[in-house]
């Protein structure tokens, strides 16, 4: 067991690598002159030249690289090219929202995902699992911006159940901390939802039709304890896969909801920065999040000998 | 067991096969027929259009859907049911320039890997790396880098999509590789290059087909996402994204401007996946189920 969990985080240290590699060249290729920005309007060639040295910027790629890798082993991503803030500050300023929205967003999709899916697959081929894979199809389909403002538009404007836009911190309750959420995570849980209920309905479908479970139903059980016990519980490596892959899309739709509910999480982060062209802050960003992608997947990894007594290493 | 059968892929009885096209004539009909009628569209946008999709006219902005603009006008007064008959034009563009990159790149690099041992750790590492990064982030990255433009939202599209392709394309010549077929092929003394071109490529036609309908379907939502946050095609430029983010200002008081791109967009997004969801039944055999 110690020797599967550390050749399995051995294994991701060449991800981490290529990551970082990928995310440092996006910097190193960015257009503009940093030295330039840094040294201000007024500099002249020579002011600029000494930045440079000052920076480092005229040693090569390779040198930079192990420079820059070592500063983010520190947790040092380095300064926005603008407001001259430490990356790392701005991500913790930001990270609050952010954090919140997704588990929000996680929670949702598992409590709601998984009991679509085992009910498509217990309906199979009838009006009930039809309707939710058509859900499931269209859940995919649309994009998030537009599932956001379409409930903002029903469930905010129109009905005025809840707050349209904004963001509110747990500390200052509950519910108005939840409320500005609930919007936000069910826009980002849809397409998160879609592909939890397919891969629940189809492993589902399959176990269904082996031998122990008819068995269990000769045996006199009832249908809730076939699929929620002997079933379900044979179902969930593919499931928590799935729910781990799916961090990737789940980055991606927080940072499009963020800016459609205006939450000041590290989406508008980055959007800003985008605008601005501030290469540092995009490259802290995304390798945060790439690194918490890289983390999650090696957890559900391991936890494939916890769900499956038969796996042993 | 009848005669034919042997032809079958294993584990697929004849009913099956039968079921199976019968789910080809549903779904990828309904799918392909949505999307031969959004092709005709772009093709004929000339003739659908009732306004110059850029031409504006302040006199008449963000007028309400009427028999003189159907789908009402934007915040300079353009007619917005033009602009989104035009804009399947830039957006199935965007979409068929990614699905074709994304398929060249992911092909080779997913046949490199399955033919070499060597070049398989190498490629597969960068692969999982890659895949590492989200895709929306890495697309959004790289937009940042370089001028909005077709060319280069279909580049950035690509580079977010290739890893998946390049991994499904592996997979699938290494289970091939272990067909009896192949290594017949490989015990009759034809050359690795005979090999991979003649008996792997052709039989790994219809997986990479399936998998190039998504992303098709994603690509398109890409670009969305990425006109939308104000990172893909110049703002002159009408993609249904950027027909979108027009709207973002004003969508609680002018949903059309919103609502009319969207539905087309979803409405092809989901054509796409549907009749992907429909060829996959039929050409991937390994999905049964799925």
């Amino acid at each position: 067991m110690f020797h599967y969990i550390l050749r399995r985080v051995l294994a991701t240290v060449p991800v981490v690598i290529v990551v970082a590699l990928v995310i440092f060249s996006l910097l190193y290729f960015a257009p503009g002159d940093p030295a330039f920005i840094i040294a201000g309007d007024r500099a002249g060639p020579a002011e600029i030249e000494r930045v440079r040295q000052q920076l480092g910027l005229d040693q090569p790629y390779l040198v930079r690289f192990s420079g820059w890798f070592l500063d983010v082993m520190q947790g040092d991503l380095g300064r926005s090219v603008f407001s001259g803030t430490p990356v790392t500050e701005l991500i913790a300023q930001r990270i609050g929202p952010t954090v919140s929205l997704v588990v929000v967003t996680i929670m949702m999709s598992v409590t709601v995902g998984i009991p679509l899916g085992v009910l498509a697959a217990w309906k199979s081929e009838t009006w009930v699992d039809r309707s939710i894979m058509a859900f499931a199809v269209m859940g995919f389909s649309t994009p998030v911006f537009v599932v956001g403002y379409v409930l903002a538009y029903l469930f905010a404007r129109e009905l005025q159940w809840l707050p349209v836009q904004g963001y509110r911190p747990l500390s200052e309750g509950l519910w108005p901390w939840l409320s500005h959420l609930i919007l936000p995570a069910i826009t980002v849980a849809t397409v998160y939802i879609a592909i939890i209920a397919r891969i629940t309905r189809s492993t589902m479908i399959e176990i269904l039709s082996q031998d122990y479970i008819r068995t269990a139903r000769s045996k006199g059980l009832t249908s809730r304890t076939i699929l929620f016990v002997h079933a379900l519980k044979n179902a969930s490596i593919p499931i928590v896969t799935v729910v781990g892959v799916g961090i990737a899309m789940l980055v991606g739709g927080a940072v499009v909801t963020e800016s459609v509910f205006a939450i000041p999480g590290l989406g508008r982060l980055t959007l800003d920065a985008i605008l601005q062209r501030d290469y540092p802050i995009i490259q802290g960003v995304v390798l945060m999040f790439s690194l918490v992608y890289v983390l999650i997947n090696l957890l559900v990894d391991l936890s494939y000998s916890l769900l499956d007594p038969r796996i042993r290493y | 067991m009848t005669k034919n059968s042997v032809f079958l892929p294993e584990g697929v009885s004849r009913s099956r096969f039968g079921q199976a096209l019968r789910g080809l004539n549903t779904s990828v009909a309904t799918g392909g027929s949505i999307l031969i009628i959004v092709a005709i569209i772009a093709l004929f946008a000339p003739f659908l259009a009732t306004h110059d999709p850029s031409t504006i006219s302040p006199a008449n902005r963000l007028a309400s859907p009427s028999a003189q603009n159907w789908f009402g006008t934007d915040a300079i007064g353009r007619d917005i049911y033009s602009r989104v008959i035009y804009g399947a034009r830039i957006s199935l563009l965007i979409g068929l320039g990614a699905t074709a990159l994304t398929t060249l790149i992911g092909l080779t690099i997913g046949l490199l890997a399955g033919s070499s041992r060597i070049l398989d750790s190498i490629l597969m590492r960068i692969v999982d790396g890659m895949m590492a990064i989200p895709p929306v982030l890495l697309a959004i990255a790289l937009m940042a880098l370089t001028k909005g433009s077709v060319y280069t939202v279909v580049f950035a599209i690509s580079v977010a999509e290739v890893p998946r392709m390049a991994r499904l394309v592996r997979g699938v010549v290494l289970s091939l590789g272990k067909q009896l077929y192949v290594e017949a092929a490989i015990s009759a003394g034809a050359s690795s290059r005979r090999v991979i071109l003649v008996h792997i490529l052709p039989n790994s036609i219809g997986p990479v087909v399936v998998q190039a309908t998504y992303v098709f379907a994603s690509a398109m939502i890409i670009e969305a996402i990425l006109s939308f946050l104000g990172a893909g095609v110049p703002p002159s430029i009408p993609s249904w994204g950027n027909i979108m983010a027009d709207g973002r200002q004003l969508w609680l008081v002018k949903p059309n401007m919103i609502f009319f791109p969207a539905f087309f967009l979803s409405l092809t997004v989901l054509a796409m996946n549907v009749m992907g969801d429909g060829l996959r039944t039929t050409l991937d055999p390994r999905s049964r189920t799925r």
